[in-house]
């Protein structure tokens, strides 16, 4: 290689103020990416922009992709993907993998408790407030059992890694997580652009999601079914998530539905098939709570399937995850976590909390009000991102603005302090060049009857725009191939 | 199978073929008419008036001046046009889309690369100087399709359905050529004293459904009206024959139907009662009145289509 | 509440009917009625007759909250919808008043206060979008800590009685309490809403509750379905209360099912693909033998 050539990293620029993942604050690369960079550091920009370019066309050509409305023409976009890989070692892996199993059991235990004897709330752990204010409690859900004593099969827990190096739970989710198909297309992509770093690591894969989460599925089959029949249930081909959907159903061969393929008769669910009725045992339901069935909830929803809800009472059907989950997903919930699983497992969290001011609390109201350029405000109830407010972004009259709106609704905000999100090495396509941006995981947890699986990879969200905080893809965030490597 | 996603996945196969055939009838019209042996067969507005009358749209009055940029615009790339070439295309992904998680990844990517060459072309290039390109492209394109449908896919239900949609269609196009090109032999008929039965439009109908070259191993003659007809319609080893489309149309809905002895309202006994019927047809019995044999055969098709729809579709 | 034995019961014959006409055919359709009686301490369903027009099968099911429901999904394309249920049902006689104890007035209250009561009776003490009374109007009827909540509750009863004119044609199914409490005209469901958010108001927990009326004491109630309320009372359990009437349920009433509001116990939900305008009519008949 020519050494007048500008290499990846020839012009990257370390600031000591940021916690970087690969290099620390001599600039010296961290272990686990030293092979990483002997392989791949001495690509030119002009090398890498090429290799990017390939992956890229590999996204748009299995139409890995979204769609956007510009002057009434329809362009398709890929999700912004970047080739210079996260590389996890097992050490710090296995802390992530039993934090997570931890938080999902505890969210399990504490969703039967909130739908039977509320017993949390009667020991005065967590206030009632919090529960029956929640748009996402079903009090419909109270009393059910549900089949194999699941509510959330599927958790996507947010993760983040702050500049004192350790990792902290930003959020949980455990309505219907999505990005898990975006884990395995981006190793795709790494895979195809280079496969030649790829035998130097021992990574897990991540190709073995579908076969577990399958496996999962199955295990809180109804009583009395031997093989259960499996189902994705979709909203349809114009959801942003269709790839998702299509690709789980395909990886586990099972049936991808629509509301209109589901009917019930008698509490029993059924697929229309070209040989006639199937009855369906477990639905992985993508669509929202109130959109399943038209005759219990939204009577508008034309994605539902009417009488479902019924059939899910009577025990004959599996929704995965159950309704009514998102009453813990709240981020007011997410604050209770470190009592939730002291109270239901008797241990400390692995994984920290961030600290986190309610609103709700008139003190804590009164010291939000009084900090928000140092703080992070977040609406409870909002998911992908939006209504973030950061203190230290805002001008005046825009904290004037949002110290309004928590006055209007103190019980709709929480507030966190800014967290340093650790940096990662991303290419920048308007500079040529590497630079740092803030990066988070999100880790996807299976928790089924008697069996848990926790996938060892994840989605690293970059946030594109320089110093942004916030990773969402629906924010403009891009993702990264996350390696986890094997013992 | 799901009842919605088989009847995406039948006409995911129609599409494809559909696209095929026009793009092909466009390209082959054109170029053969450029050298053909008579002014009329040569003739611009002959060759643009049979592309508008294969397409359905006949311009009946002959004094209207068809501008060539407009016609090739509108078959080819009019996304406003269901007859397009792009819509086609269009459909054929929308369709895939829906039932991506039955079909192969390869397929899928094929599929969406071909959507993408399609909507991508520049209309420009394409009615000035790009008609040839693409056109060719177009169908070496479905051929991929085809080799994927085939090589990459398990031979079941979704495989039948998908061959039921592509045969289905490929018969349905085949006569639509015939039909047009016959309509274009009666109309170059008083241009050069040539009977009806030897018209250069044989040739150019046989390069249509690409069998000039298997029909000249074949008989070793010059096409006539009665030897085009019989290989095209009734020669079972043709792969672009009727009869050809029918026996695969009859072997794959026993894939769905496997019962011995079909029910007299199945869409599996209306198959095997068309297939009967064609058999023992010739070509000379065709010819005496070509327009009422085609009529009579698309109307055939459209009734197996709607019975195929009402018994399996039907969500 | 519990009964004295041998007491007296009647037998009663109810009709329900439903008519559904829509502009074009419809393609597709499902529906749930709401309309069966619940069996309860007080009541047994005896016989149940279901008819509808389109041959479809009447699926017998339960609503999210246990109480049994009629589906029908058509199966080809139609117009117009008749659907009837006869219900033949044994009601016991019972006087409301029969079982009111000596109350303990303070600890009552100071069990309503309760973390635990709170918790157990949630669903029936927060505000939906029916029962959600302005700001203003929060503190409209304050209990007298010095009567028991029994007592309290019969003056509310009272209260919403006098406070709402009973007037058809004036409110709709999506009525809100707002528009109650500016113009107090109204029927049966917007008499049940405004004792439930008051009940609400003072902790007491409230239930709306939908079912039918035996008119053959000239009560109003008109020929529809009827609703009323009932409220946790400690001591006694549940006890209903008729505010359109000013009356102690009893053996006139007969329950269907039970719910935060309305919107729980709709008698009729439907989902139908079709377009065009629609008319419907119910109506409801209520016989009663001794």
């Amino acid at each position: 290689m020519n050494s007048d050539v500008k290499t990846i990293f020839s012009s990257y620029h370390n600031n000591a103020q940021l916690f970087d993942e690969v290099f620390d604050s001599n600039g010296v690369a961290k272990n686990v990416y030293q092979k990483l960079l002997d392989l791949y550091g001495n690509h030119s920009i002009q090398e890498y922009v090429q290799l990017n370019n390939k992956a890229k066309a590999s996204f748009f050509n299995q139409g890995i992709t979204f769609q956007v409305y510009d002057n009434k023409v329809t362009q398709e976009k890929i999700f912004p993907f970047d080739l210079f890989p996260r590389i996890i070692d097992e050490d710090e892996w296995e802390i992530i993998e039993k934090g997570a199993i931890q938080r999902s059991k505890a969210l399990n235990l504490f969703l039967w408790d909130i739908y039977h004897d509320k017993k949390i709330i009667k020991d005065g752990i967590v206030p009632l407030d919090l529960i029956t204010s929640s748009a996402n409690y079903l009090h419909q859900m109270i009393g059910v059992d549900p089949p194999g004593g699941i509510y959330n099969h599927i958790s996507g827990t947010d993760i983040i890694k702050h500049s004192d190096g350790n990792y902290y739970v930003l959020e949980d989710n455990i309505r219907c997580p999505s990005g898990v198909s975006y884990v395995i297309c981006n190793r795709t992509a790494l895979k195809r652009a280079l496969f030649g770093v790829f035998n130097h690591y021992k990574t897990h894969s991540v190709t073995n999601y579908a076969e577990n989460l399958l496996e999962i599925l199955e295990s809180v089959k109804p009583k009395g079914v031997d093989v259960p029949n499996c189902v994705v249930l979709t909203p349809g081909m114009y959801n942003s998530a269709f790839y998702e959907h299509s690709y789980l159903a395909k990886a586990m061969g099972v049936e991808l539905v629509e509301g209109r393929d589901l009917f019930v008769e008698n509490d029993f669910v059924y697929m229309k098939t070209i040989r006639g009725p199937i009855k369906v045992d477990v639905i992985y339901r993508r669509v929202d709570d109130l959109f399943m069935d038209p005759l219990e909830f939204k009577p508008e929803s034309a994605l539902g399937v009417p009488g479902l809800f019924a059939a899910y009472r009577k025990g004959n059907v599996c929704l995965a995850n159950a309704p009514g989950t998102g009453v813990a997903d709240d981020k007011a919930i997410y604050t209770y976590m470190p009592q939730i699983i002291k109270y239901y497992l008797d241990e400390t969290p692995i994984l920290n909390n961030v600290h986190t001011y309610h609103c709700s609390r008139p003190d804590e109201l009164k010291y939000v009000l009084e900090h928000i350029h140092e703080l992070v405000i977040k609406p409870v109830d909002e998911a992908g991102g939006y209504g973030i407010s950061i203190g230290n972004r805002l001008t005046k009259d825009e904290i004037k603005v949002v110290q309004e709106e928590i006055k209007q609704n103190p019980r709709k905000y929480i507030a966190q302090p800014i967290m340093s999100l650790s940096v990662h090495p991303t290419y920048i396509d308007d500079s040529e060049s590497f630079e740092q941006r803030h990066v988070d995981l999100r880790t996807f947890t299976l928790l089924g009857h008697e069996k848990e699986f926790v996938l060892k990879g994840g989605l690293s969200r970059v946030a594109l725009k320089r110093g942004n905080l916030i990773v969402n893809s629906s924010q403009g965030g891009g993702s990264k191939d996350t390696w986890v490597l094997k013992k | 199978m799901l009842a919605r996603v088989a009847n995406n996945l039948f006409w995911m196969g129609r599409y494809i073929e559909r696209a095929e055939h026009v793009a092909r009838y466009l390209n082959v019209n054109y170029f053969s008419s450029l050298d053909a042996p008579n002014e009329l067969s040569q003739s611009r507005q002959f060759v643009l008036r049979s592309m508008m009358f294969f397409v359905g749209e006949p311009i009946v009055d002959d004094s209207v001046i068809l501008k060539e940029e407009d016609i090739l615009y509108n078959i080819g790339l009019n996304p406003d046009l269901p007859y397009s070439v792009i819509n086609n295309v269009k459909s054929a992904r929308e369709n895939a889309n829906s039932a991506r998680d039955l079909i192969s990844t390869e397929l899928y990517e094929s599929i969406n690369k071909f959507y993408h060459f399609v909507i991508n072309y520049s209309v420009e290039d394409f009615t000035k100087k790009g008609l040839y390109d693409f056109t060719v492209n177009v169908t070496e394109m479905t051929a991929i399709l085809r080799g994927k449908i085939r090589g990459t896919l398990l031979h079941d239900e979704v495989y039948a359905i998908i061959m039921l949609g592509i045969n289905l269609e490929r018969a349905t196009q085949v006569i639509r050529i015939i039909n047009a090109k016959y309509n274009d032999a009666v109309r170059a008929k008083g241009s050069y004293g040539d009977k009806i039965g030897h018209s250069f439009e044989w040739i150019t109908l046989l390069k249509c459904v690409e069998s000039y070259d298997m029909m000249r191993r074949y008989y070793k003659k010059t096409p006539t009206s009665i030897s085009t007809l019989e290989f095209l319609i009734l020669n079972p080893d043709c792969p672009r024959s009727v009869i050809n489309s029918i026996n695969q149309v009859h072997k794959h809905i026993r894939v769905l139907d496997e019962s011995k002895t079909p029910n007299k309202n199945s869409t599996a006994f209306l198959i095997s009662k068309v297939k009967g019927e064609y058999e023992f047809k010739y070509a000379e019995e065709i010819e005496e009145d070509i327009q009422e044999f085609i009529e009579k055969i698309l109307d055939n098709l459209v009734q197996i289509s709607l019975k195929m729809e009402n018994e399996f579709f039907n969500y | 509440m519990h009964q004295e034995p041998h007491e007296m019961s009647f037998e009663y014959s109810i009709t329900y009917k439903a008519e559904n006409e829509y502009e074009n055919p419809v393609e597709n359709a499902s529906w749930q009625f709401l309309i069966v009686p619940e069996n309860n301490d007080t009541q047994e369903l005896m016989r149940v007759d279901i008819k509808n027009s389109l041959g479809a099968k009447n699926e017998f099911s339960e609503n999210g909250y246990g109480f049994r429901t009629v589906r029908i999904n058509t199966l080809e394309k139609f117009q117009k919808l008749n659907f009837s249920a006869t219900f033949k049902l044994k009601k016991k006689s019972f006087n409301p008043f029969g079982q009111v104890p000596i109350f303990d007035i303070a600890s009552n209250y100071e069990l309503v206060q309760s973390l635990y009561f709170k918790v157990d009776f949630e669903p029936f003490l927060g505000q939906t979008k029916f029962t959600t009374l302005p700001q203003a109007s929060i503190n409209l009827f304050v209990f007298d800590p010095a009567l028991s909540i029994f007592d309290n509750l019969q003056k509310l009863n009272t209260w919403v009685y006098q406070f709402i004119k009973f007037n058809t044609g004036v409110t709709h199914v999506n009525t809100l309490l707002k528009e109650i409490l500016e113009n107090p005209e109204g029927v049966c469901q917007d008499f049940a809403h405004l004792f439930c958010a008051l009940a609400r108001a003072n902790k007491i927990p409230a239930r709306y509750v939908s079912g039918y009326l035996h008119q053959g004491n000239g009560y109003f109630g008109d020929s529809q379905m009827h609703a009323w309320a009932e409220t946790y009372v400690p001591q006694v359990g549940w006890v209903g209360f008729d505010p359109t009437n000013n009356l102690l349920v009893d053996d006139n009433h007969i329950k269907v099912a039970h719910g935060k509001d309305f919107n729980d116990c709709s008698p009729l939900k439907g989902v139908v693909y079709s377009h065009g305008a629609n008319k419907t009519s119910h109506s409801v008949e209520v016989q009663a033998q001794q």
